[in-house]
Formats: C-alpha cells, structure tokens, sequence
C-alpha cells in the first residue's frame, strides 16, 4: 500500500512544475463556469423546467467540473506513450501492479487538477449562489460512494480501452470515442434529465450515466432514497464486468507485448 | 502563382502519404471525430430545442451557429494547426532555421513543410452535413447567390481561425516555448462562440467583436444567413462584413508573424 501512496504522491506533485499551465488552467475552468453561468441565465432566467431552477443547474455545473476534474486524465493516453517510448519494459519490471500503478498515478494528476481549477470556482460561486439547497447527510454519503464508484468506473474503461494499444500500437483517438459517448450516455454536456425519453432509458444499460451523472443526481437530492440502490448497484455490476473483461485482456496483452526499440 | 499550387500539391501528397501510412488508426480516427463531435451537436440539440428557443435562436439555428464554428475550424486548422503547434518545437530543435535558407519565404515554407493537415476531414464532412441539414429545415433557399453568401460566410470563419493559430505561434519568436497566456486568449475565449454572443454580458460581446473578433468566426456570418439580430447599438453592417473582416485580420496575424520573425534568434542548437 505503502508504494503507491508513493506514486500518488510523486505523480500529484510532478503536475505542480507547471505553474503557467496550472494558472492558465484554473483561468480557463472559471471562464468556462462564467460561460455555463450565462447559458443557463439565458435558459431559465427565473423559471423552472423539467423540475430543474437555476440554482440547480449551478450546483449541476459545478459538481459536474469537479467530477470531470477527478477523472480527466485518460489512462489510454498514458498507456500508448509508455508503449511508443519503451518506458512500459521498466514499469512492467516493478514490484508493483500495472493497473494499479495507474490507477494511483492518475488519480494524483487528478487530484492535482481537482484542487487547483475545481476550488477557484467553488470560491466564486459562492457569491453566486443563493439559498441551495446543501444535500442532507444521507445525500452527501450516497454522492461520496457513487462518486467513487464513478471514478473507479472511469477509470476502468478508459484502461480496458488503453489495453488495445498492445495490439494497435496506437488508441489516441479512443479519447474521442469515450468523449463522445460520456456526451451522448453520461449527461456530461447537458444533465440527462432533459434528454429525450428513448436516450434516457439507454442510458440506463450502458455505464456512462454511473460515472458522473448519477453522483450529482444524489448530490442534489434527485434520487429518492428508495432508488438509491439501482444506480449504486449498477454501477458495482459495471465494475465487476468491466474487472473481467480488462483480465482476461491483460492475459493476451503481455503475451503479444512488442516494443519498438525499448 | 502556378508554382505556388504545384509546390503545395506535392507538399500535400506528402502529408497524404504519411497519414495513410497508419490507415487503420487515421480512420478509427476520423469515426471517433464523427462520435465526439455528432454528440456535441446532438447535446446543444436536445438542449436548444427542449427549451425551443436560446435568445431567439432555435435548435437548427444554433445548429449552423455551431456547424459554422467547426467548419470554419476544419478549413483554417487544416493549413495552419501543424504549422502553429510545431514552431515552438522546431525553433527549439534549431529546424527552424532550415526555413529562413530556403528560395521562398520562411512563413509559406514553414506552412507546407508542416503540412496540410488530413485528420480535419471529419470536422469537415460532419459540419457540412449538419449545415445542409440545418439550413434545410430552415427553408434556406439553395439558389446562387445564398450559396455563395455561405461559401463566403465559410471563407472568412475560416481566415479567423487561421489567424489565431498564425497569431499563437508567434509567440514562440519571444518566449521560445508554449505560452499560456496565448493559450487562454485564444482557446478558452473561442469557447464563446458556441452559443449566440447576446447571451453573454456587453463586456463580453465588446471583446468578441472589437478586440478578439472570435464573433466572426460564426455568429456574425450565421446571423448574416440567418437574419438574427445582433447586439443592441451595433451597426447593421457587421454580419455582412464577416469575409472582410476576417480578411483583414487574417493579413494582420501574418504581419504580425514576420514582426516577430525579424525578432527571431536562433537558439544555435
């Protein structure tokens, strides 16, 4: 345990080298609230729709950057690059496991950018936002456990994805792949709940909605508590599914393993 | 001006020929472009139209305000992205230098030598559909004259574009490495340009219009198709100069690249 509270570490603080970016990085996600601020301004003004005021979609907005923050960073990118410049023989070598190894690296670099681009916003949106309601107790732990079911989940897709790279070599546009279907099934964009009906029952059979969006919808208390157990369970099911097929996976990978030139 | 296009077409058979050395990842490539960006659209769609109108705009307006973006994108990035994203590289690698030696002007060589950039085909193709589409529903009559107010609308989208990524990599002269503040001017403020600028406070539709003409790259010229209104007390002209505008600051961003080339050091590597 103790090593990989090592890889957390050190990768959380290899992100903080990069002063320019991390400023330019917490200037960009408050540009990026402001701009979401005035959209839903220009949607609901003071109105209410499907259920959903303004203030609701701020909260939305805002634990929905801080979800995205903690997941951003797409293994599969990390995967291809540790294949392309040979680092993979070294990192296979360690006494440690791969899969592991990047589920804490990543959650360092992500922890790294929650901080820094996720708080700003919280700060000025505070000014913003007036009279929410602040989930109950029994909310926010639902919300902490599906929030770390969506992480993990997050982070299993996007490995088992990684995980081609062994036979193409290449997977950056496997990012494109997941972007677009986190927009389509995960209410990443716009919240699920003014999809149309027959997107938001397909949502419910593919794992994306379990990442993101239903942690938020616990957060702000959408889910009644007598339902929590569907997207909790779901998305354990997910994890175990997508656990299965990333071994079995991980079996055929190491054995076909080239790397050009080391 | 004949050996112009016959040095950029074999510069372009060039950069063809190493795309499709990788044929199976380019086009898992272009699908995935399709995915993400059809779920952008599909997204502003359901968003737009369940709440029927965004300022006024509705769900296949802000469709062309959209498709309008990301051809306009396609079209400008397609030239200049690999030319912008590689001079900070190649002036720290010294193969900057290379250019300054060559017959023809450092500024076009370097953009042939990095290369037409094939990958912008997706942006392309699915921004043109979603425009056709878009603007069908519309009633937007096919006749001449209204297809060439879009192909202009298009061209002068597109030489904003360009000029952003020309202005970007100008920095590289002075800072020799990427530069953040750049970075946010010209990235994150684009990001505006996805929804119709009156949603945004006048501040903001000042600065889009007169300082960053980001407004051009599509809401001006979608408002000029389109007839939608514009910002209270501005003159009526602005959507029907899109093209020159974007002209002019196109032939801006390349004066200002040889500005910052006559400040140009070599870093001797």
């Amino acid at each position: 345990m103790n090593k990989y509270w090592i890889v957390f570490k050190k990768s959380l603080k290899s992100e903080t080298i990069y002063r320019a970016a991390t400023l330019s990085g917490v200037a960009g996600s408050l540009l990026g609230f402001f701009m979401q601020v005035f959209l839903w301004k220009a949607l609901l003004g003071a109105g209410v729709r499907q259920d959903t005021s303004f203030s609701d979609m701020l909260l939305y907005v805002i634990i929905n950057s801080f979800m995205l923050e903690l997941t951003r960073t797409n293994v599969a990118a990390i995967i291809e690059n540790s294949m392309i410049d040979g680092t993979i023989s070294m990192e296979l070598l360690r006494p440690m496991s791969y899969k592991t190894y990047l589920l804490t690296s990543a959650l360092g670099k992500n922890t790294y950018g929650t901080l820094t681009r996720t708080i700003p916003v919280l700060i000025i949106s505070a000014f913003f936002v007036k009279g929410v309601s602040i989930p109950d107790l029994h909310s926010f732990l639902l919300f902490v456990v599906s929030a770390f079911l969506g992480i993990l989940l997050m982070f299993e897709v996007t490995y088992l994805a990684g995980l081609l790279a062994f036979w193409l070599q290449r997977c950056w546009f496997i990012e494109f792949y997941l972007m677009g279907f986190e927009r389509i099934f995960g209410g990443t964009m716009i919240p699920i709940w003014f999809y149309p009906e027959f997107l938001k029952k397909l949502s419910f059979f593919l794992p994306f909605r379990y990442m993101t969006f239903e942690p938020i919808n616990f957060f702000l208390g959408k889910t009644p508590a007598r339902e929590a157990w569907l997207p909790v369970l779901m998305a354990l099911f997910w994890l175990v599914v997508l656990n299965v097929l990333d071994r079995c996976m991980w079996q055929m990978a190491v054995k076909r393993l080239t790397v050009n030139g080391g | 001006m004949k050996d112009f296009f016959k040095l950029f077409s074999s510069f372009f058979r060039v950069a063809m020929r190493r795309e499709m050395a990788y044929r199976g990842t380019y086009l898992a490539g272009i699908v995935g472009q399709w995915i993400c960006y059809g779920s952008t659209f599909l997204s502003l769609y359901i968003l737009v139209s369940g709440f029927d109108l965004l300022d006024g705009w509705n769900g296949a307006e802000v469709m062309v305000l959209y498709g309008l973006s990301l051809m306009s994108y396609a079209l400008g990035a397609s030239f200049f992205f690999n030319f912008s994203s590689g001079l900070s590289r190649r002036i720290r690698s010294g193969e900057f230098d290379a250019s300054l030696t060559k017959p023809i002007h450092p500024f076009l060589h370097e953009v042939f030598s990095a290369g037409y950039n094939v990958g912008y085909i997706s942006h392309f193709t699915i921004s043109l559909v979603i425009i056709v589409i878009a603007l069908s529903r519309l009633h937007y009559a096919p006749s001449l004259s209204n297809i060439l107010l879009l192909v202009l609308m298009v061209l002068g989208g597109s030489m904003v574009q360009a000029a952003s990524l020309i202005a970007s990599s100008t920095m590289s002269f002075f800072t020799v490495g990427s530069n953040p503040v750049m970075d946010f001017l010209l990235w994150d403020m684009k990001q505006f340009t996805n929804y119709p600028i009156t949603i945004f406070p006048k501040g903001i539709q000042f600065i889009l219009t007169f300082l960053l003409p980001f407004a051009f790259i599509n809401f001006y010229p979608a408002s000029a198709l389109l007839g939608k209104s514009i910002p209270d007390g501005y003159p009526a002209v602005l959507p029907g100069l899109s093209p020159l505008v974007g002209l002019l600051v196109f032939i801006l961003s390349i004066l200002m690249w040889n500005r910052g080339l006559s400040h140009y050091k070599s870093t001797g590597s």
